[in-house]
């Protein structure tokens, strides 16, 4: 269910040359679950998929914590298990039924008197866990009260104005809700890259990366780029919409403005860079790849490998470094962004937000403005 | 009992100046902080120590028995702007952070994480100035050796850890790297627990030392083409086993940033977590929030993503029940055959 399938998906895109083709054929990415191979940290996946987050299954999951021991049971294991399941699960089984029993300082009454202790501390926790949720959500109405840009770009540039700087290059996390939630499926995602695009013009920032675990904005351009001209054209009217390019790296492709509207030549306000889980790891080890065959055709020589080599060709393949990475979620979750490209960049999310709203956007640039970057000094 | 009331009075109660209340999590640490401070003030020094030992093992053991990381990592900012704030010589504040670290990875032993990581140095910091480095250094090879003396006896309670000190070695002094592979040598016994020091390491270091080895061993025929994809990719980088994944990374002193550190094991599924605290100041009971936290977290979650497997024994009692499978899917044809059909019209 996790990295393997996902690769395995992933590879039925790669043609022999390393070309990568499109298969129209999967656009129904945009299901009703939105990231379907992403395992989420604990935190964050609290937050997410419907059925998983009623107070009633909390209850639930920590009165029968009591019955599992998971002292030999890693998470870890515990995905890997997941992913062959029906090879080893006997084996599994096996190792922690002995140890449970054979371990020398298992005392059981202790082990389950402990066991019991936690599940208490874990409720009074998840009281306590329920009044910062809602003290948290009420916190961010208020902030969408306070900040509202009301589709007017003066709004924005009156907000960015009071910095003492912005960033030069933004990135976004954005997913695909379930269907049924407020801003789901694609057309959820279509308009909050659209929005986010506006704001970022209306900001100033010239770069903006969009990134989705599935790459789904990848797949709907066309739809994209609909959706921010509508967007744009709100913001500044239908007469003088800004020019923008979208970039998709993974493809090597850029497209400019509308659909129809052709290649133009003037100055684009924005770029925005479209990227997915396939530009992190997986470009990184597909570089290893290229580099090994050069190397071991004479090309390259295996020295030259060098920081700065690395660093150019994935400057190519995957765009440059951010300053400022944005996550509309309730936690920090960096969904495989290309872990290359986050080395020195400033993250912001609100705690338990799950909106893609100017607050949080506007928010973010002032904590970029008072933060201090000291490289190793 | 004016003394003590003397005590409670004087000075302000958070010694760093640098304490920021962000959220409600820090506002419940705080008052939680504030009221341990008091508690401490007023009673004597034999039953504080006591009490908070006895607080510590009780935690950690009913910490235990809840799900546990395995990786945790620490990047240690702060040790500098610590020593500003309290009027005290660098060196005491570089000093004061590394008997925070081999306290923390005492407690994350005993707690059974298998591997503790610890950002000592980056490459980045042979740019502060000669002295500060040289202290750095001298520093550093004085705690790895206290390290190695006490995973070597066997009454300390870090006996059977393993030392490994990773990093681009190859930037460092030919007499440090011959200390640093000695203390190596001495702890390599270690089974159970791993302590990995990151010194001069950075991440993107890291990755393209992996992607260095990988090509060097196909250029020498050692590996075939097909043998370098995302698993066995990490298996080429410095955390060994562990490089795959870290489970918690904590970061003091409010930073909400990474500065090269860990990008590779911690850009998906692993928890980040920004603490305001300065280093020396982060405690025993805010890494165990944190980790009760996590705990309570993957709780739930495991609980989501295991529903019916091994996990719950009471599940394998139940009947397997076809159609409420819904891995199991039946071809149109074996189904049963529907009723005749007839139409109104005859």
């Amino acid at each position: 269910m996790t990295m393997t399938e996902a690769h395995a998906i992933k590879t039925k895109y790669l043609n022999g040359n390393g070309k990568f083709v499109v298969d129209n054929g999967n656009a129904d990415m945009t299901g009703s679950t939105g990231s379907s191979f992403h395992i989420p940290p604990p935190a964050a996946s609290r937050m997410k998929g419907g059925s998983a987050n009623t107070k009633r299954r909390t209850v639930q999951a920590i009165s029968k914590s009591i019955f599992v021991d998971n002292r030999n049971i890693n998470t870890s294991s515990t995905i890997k298990s997941q992913n062959d399941k029906n090879n080893n699960k006997a084996t599994t089984t096996a190792v922690s039924s002995n140890t449970f029993w054979k371990s020398e300082n298992t005392n059981y009454f202790k082990f389950t008197f402990y066991k019991i202790v936690l599940a208490i501390l874990f409720f009074m926790f998840g009281i306590f866990r329920y009044g910062q949720l809602q003290y948290n959500k009420s916190k961010l109405k208020i902030l969408d009260l306070l900040y509202n840009p009301s589709n007017t770009p003066q709004l924005i540039r009156q907000d960015v104005v009071k910095l003492n700087k912005i960033p030069s290059r933004l990135a976004a996390i954005l997913e695909v809700k379930p269907i049924g939630d407020v801003g789901g499926g694609l057309k959820g995602i279509l308009n909050d890259a659209s929005e986010l695009v506006s704001w970022t013009i209306s900001a100033g920032v010239k770069h903006l990366s969009l990134y989705d675990y599935d790459g789904v904005l990848q797949k709907n351009t066309d739809e994209l780029r609909n959706a921010i001209y509508e967007h744009l054209s709100i913001y500044y009217g239908p007469a003088n919409v800004p020019n923008f390019a979208i970039r998709i790296p993974h493809f090597n492709k850029v497209l400019y403005n509308k659909k129809g509207q052709g290649d133009i030549k003037s100055k684009v306000a924005i770029e925005v860079s479209l990227l997915s889980n396939r530009d992190g790891r997986e470009t990184i080890v597909d570089l290893t790849r290229t580099m090994a065959e050069l190397c071991s055709n004479k090309e390259l020589n295996v020295d030259d490998i060098t920081v700065d080599l690395v660093d150019t060709e994935l400057k190519q393949l995957v765009g440059q470094e951010p300053d400022l990475l944005l996550y509309f979620g309730p936690s920090l979750d960096l969904q495989g962004y290309p872990p290359w490209h986050i080395r020195l960049t400033e993250f912001f999310w609100e705690e338990d937000n799950n909106q893609v709203t100017y607050s949080v956007f506007i928010r973010g640039l002032k904590q970029y403005a008072g933060c201090k970057v000291n490289v190793g000094k | 009992m004016i003394a003590s009331v003397k005590r409670l009075v004087r000075g302000p109660l958070i010694r760093s100046t640098n304490y920021t209340i962000e959220s409600s999590t820090h506002l419940f640490l705080y008052v939680f902080n504030q009221l341990h401070i008091v508690f401490m003030r007023i009673v004597p020094q034999s039953i504080r120590v006591w009490w908070q030992k006895f607080l510590q093992d009780i935690f950690i053991a009913i910490l235990k028995v809840g799900p546990i990381p395995e990786h945790v990592s620490f990047i240690m900012d702060g040790n500098r702007r610590y020593a500003k704030s309290n009027n005290l010589p660098l060196k005491k504040g570089h000093e004061a952070g590394g008997f925070t670290l081999l306290t923390l990875v005492y407690i994350c032993k005993k707690m059974g994480v298998k591997c503790v990581s610890a950002y000592a140095f980056s490459i980045e910091n042979f740019n502060r100035s000669e002295e500060e480095v040289q202290t750095l250094m001298t520093l550093f090879n004085a705690k790895l050796e206290e390290f190695a003396n006490r995973a070597q006896d066997y009454k300390d309670p870090l006996y059977g850890s393993k030392l490994r000190i990773i990093g681009d070695k190859r930037l460092l002094t030919p007499e440090t790297r011959n200390k640093l592979k000695e203390v190596e040598r001495l702890t390599q016994d270690g089974k159970d627990f791993t302590f990995y020091v990151c010194f001069p390491y950075t991440s993107r270091n890291d990755i393209q030392h992996a992607i260095y080895k990988n090509s060097k061993e196909y250029t020498e025929k050692k590996i075939k083409l097909n043998d370098i994809n995302l698993n066995k990719f990490s298996e080429k980088m410095y955390l060994d086993e562990f490089s795959q994944k870290c489970d918690i990374l904590i970061r003091t002193s409010g930073h909400r940033r990474l500065s090269d550190y860990m990008l590779w094991q911690s850009h998906q599924n692993s928890t980040i977590e920004f603490v305001p605290t300065l280093w020396p100041d982060f405690t025993f009971t805010q890494m165990c929030l944190i980790f009760f936290r996590w705990s309570f977290f993957t709780t739930i979650q495991m609980y989501n993503n295991d529903e019916g497997t091994s996990q719950y024994p009471w599940k394998t009692f139940m009947p397997n029940i076809p159609f409420m499978n819904k891995n199991h899917y039946e071809p149109l044809e074996s189904l049963a055959d529907p009723p005749v059909s007839v139409s109104i019209l005859g």
